[in-house]
């Protein structure tokens, strides 16, 4: 088990599939990270060398935002948003779809189950 | 797909000279327009708009945070109150 970016422990998967277990990281960006610091995109987390660990560690830390940060920074842009009472930001507040979907029917995502608008409101 | 950076940011001619105007003369009053697709510029952070909504002009006191938007995005087009509520 490694730790990567504080407190995650990818396991006995591949790197590219390990780092996609921390918030902000998908394939296409765990792909990149692999690239610029020369890592292996196949080999198992396991059979990482700490040297290998630190440079991405480091790569991690210094350029890509992760985690704690990145959902501070997510929630303070919402944040503005509902502040300048724009349409996407009142769309937030009320917790429909913001990008102009339908409404009429599905939206469950945002929506939540079916009837519970009535609590939520409260 | 987003606008040509060549082409700049669209903001409607008149408005952008009154908009200018307001700026320099430091009179603070409300400009009106009909212009919702404009984008709000760093220029006009500190008037006050009345936006067009289809009915009525909508006051819009523009702040740092709302350049890069447009102007309709902070007038309100519907009028919805909710639905009424289903007493027992």
């Amino acid at each position: 088990m490694a730790r990567i970016a504080g407190v995650e422990v990818p396991n006995n998967k591949r790197v590219e599939i390990g780092l996609t277990y921390i918030f902000g990281i998908g394939r296409s960006k765990s792909l990149t990270i692999l690239d610029t610091v020369k890592v292996d995109k196949d080999k198992k987390v396991k059979d990482l060398s700490s040297d290998d660990l630190a440079r991405i560690r480091k790569f991690i830390d210094d350029s890509v935002m992760v985690e704690g940060d990145l959902k501070k920074s997510i929630s303070q842009d919402i944040k503005r948003l509902m502040e300048i009472n724009c349409y996407r930001g009142r769309r937030h507040q009320r917790g429909l779809p913001v990008r102009g979907q339908r409404t009429k029917t599905n939206a469950r995502t945002r929506k939540g189950p079916r009837g519970s608008m009535i609590k939520k409101k409260k | 797909m987003a606008r040509s950076i060549k082409k700049g940011v669209y903001i409607e001619e008149k408005l952008y000279k009154k908009v200018l105007a307001a700026k320099s003369s430091k009179k603070r009053e409300v400009i009106k327009t009909w212009s919702r697709s404009s984008t709000v510029i760093p220029e006009m952070v500190g008037l006050t708009l009345a936006v067009h909504n289809g009915k009525k002009f909508l006051p819009v006191f523009v702040t740092e945070n709302m350049v890069g938007l447009k102007l309709g995005e902070f007038s309100i087009t519907r009028n919805y109150r909710g639905h009424t509520s289903r007493n027992k």
